[in-house]
């Protein structure tokens, strides 16, 4: 199994068996342990541009791949959020160090795993789906970026 | 103290809540955009009740029906004698909305906490995170009350004669630029603009900053005089998905004495959708009309 799943399966796991309220309340636990982004992340410095449009509350998400083409994920969510910062969390953890494909290849059913969409109703969970959506897209965006930074390199010492 | 609202007991003020945390008469509602925010901190003793899992169906796009309505808040320790105290996160607008669903079902004695969770915390007020439980009681609910509620085809019945329309959402959704709330996401209208004669009058108009509603003179003076709504004649209040205009059917209900104000739930989410029915887009009510084709049968 992959890091990610493996993460993610144990997170999974804590959530079985809790009721509503006790799920809810993990999931406020996840949002009170986002790390706080340092002032002077790129994030904070130009957040329109990591806006998650798809979102019904200001999120502000960024994608990073390191030397190795590891995902890290970077978030700012307001508190007045906790759902939404809380899932966010889940994902950054879940998804640190791992590799490209193995998070673009995961399927997006988490919510229903952790029992959280019948918890959240509709709307909210169409929200926090999209969110995921939209990490993978940056993933791949980040991917192009990479490629062509690389390719204009080897044009320049050739 | 007098607020000088034609119902001034409907709204009740922190304080009065405050001191009315323990009286069994009263039941305490908190109704949020963020479900997670009650659990995180409520007012000691509310109940949640969440609009979109408790209060809408699952299944259909509709309320719950009677019967689980009875359920519902019957399990949050509810008699047809409780005064409801409804409040919430941004400006009560979800308040508004579980009011509204209260009204719609027949209950007597409800009531908004002015200012909702923001007074609340600028009063620097005690939250808890305790889990709050009632014993069950027997409710008995009414047939849904038709004289608040707004089906499509009567709005197009209403529209077409020529009745008074407020729409209540941004000016950007109003005149057709955006589908969606600014900030928020597009939840799929396939048409922008409003529906022809309605005047553009955000909810927002009628909150302050802290989230309590604007004074009785100033809410008269923007309905009343600029806007120029007749209290008695029928009018029909919509935005995206019905829950901004449940605060203006509040407004001029309860605070301005209204007697004919009804909430088009299906809003800009229905009437965006639908096949044939009228929209114009610009700044002023009848704006640019688009090209309406003549249809026998509407809708």
């Amino acid at each position: 199994m992959s890091v990610a799943r493996e993460r993610l399966a144990l997170i999974v796991s804590e959530f079985t068996d809790l009721d509503s309220r006790e799920k809810l309340e993990l999931l406020l636990d996840f949002s009170n342990n986002l790390a706080v982004l340092p002032p002077e992340h790129a994030l904070l410095a130009s957040r329109s541009e990591h806006r998650v449009h798809e979102c019904q509350t200001p999120v502000y998400l960024q994608i990073e791949l390191d030397a190795n083409q590891k995902v890290h994920l970077f978030a700012d969510i307001a508190p007045e959020a906790p759902t939404v910062k809380g899932f966010v969390a889940i994902l950054a953890g879940a998804f640190d160090g791992c590799s490209c494909d193995e998070i673009l290849g995961m399927q997006s059913n988490l919510l229903e795993q952790m029992g959280l969409a019948d918890v959240l109703g509709i709307l909210r969970s169409r929200g926090l789906r999209a969110i995921q959506e939209y990490i993978k897209r940056e993933i791949v965006r980040a991917i192009e970026k990479q490629t062509l930074t690389k390719e204009r390199a080897m044009r320049e010492n050739a | 103290m007098a607020n000088n609202y034609v119902n001034d007991e409907v709204l009740v003020s922190t304080q009065w809540v405050a001191e009315h945390l323990n009286d069994p008469k009263v039941r305490i509602i908190e109704s949020n955009e963020d479900r997670a925010i009650y659990t995180q901190g409520h007012i000691p003793g509310a109940v949640e009740l969440d609009w979109q899992v408790d209060l809408q169906d699952q299944t259909r796009r509709d309320y719950i029906d009677r019967a689980s309505f009875e359920k519902l808040v019957g399990s949050r320790g509810i008699d047809n004698n409780t005064t409801v105290v409804i409040y919430g996160d941004k400006n009560n607008w979800w308040a508004c909305y579980a009011f509204w669903v209260f009204k719609l079902f027949g209950h007597a004695d409800c009531r908004i906490m002015n200012g909702g969770r923001k007074r609340w915390q600028l009063d620097g007020r005690e939250w808890s995170s305790d889990r709050v439980d009632y014993p069950l009681t027997s409710y008995t609910a009414q047939e849904q009350d038709g004289s608040i509620r707004s089906f499509r085809e009567q709005v197009l019945k209403h529209q077409q004669s020529g009745k008074s329309l407020v729409d209540v959402r941004s000016p950007e959704e109003y005149c057709g630029d955006r589908r969606h709330m600014p900030e928020y996401p597009d939840e799929g209208a396939l048409r922008g603009g409003h529906i022809p004669g309605a005047v553009n009058v955000p909810w927002s108009m009628a909150v302050n900053d802290d989230g309590t509603f604007k004074s009785a003179r100033e809410l008269t003076q923007l309905y009343q005089k600029t806007i120029r709504l007749k209290r008695h004649s029928p009018i029909v209040a919509y935005c995206r998905i019905g829950e901004r205009s449940s605060l203006t059917w509040f407004v001029l209900t309860y605070l301005l004495g209204f007697s004919k104000v009804k909430n088009y739930d299906g809003s800009w989410l229905e009437w965006g959708n639908c096949v044939g029915v009228p929209i114009v887009k610009g700044t002023s009510p009848n704006g640019q009309t688009a090209e309406i084709p003549q249809i026998a049968a509407p809708i």
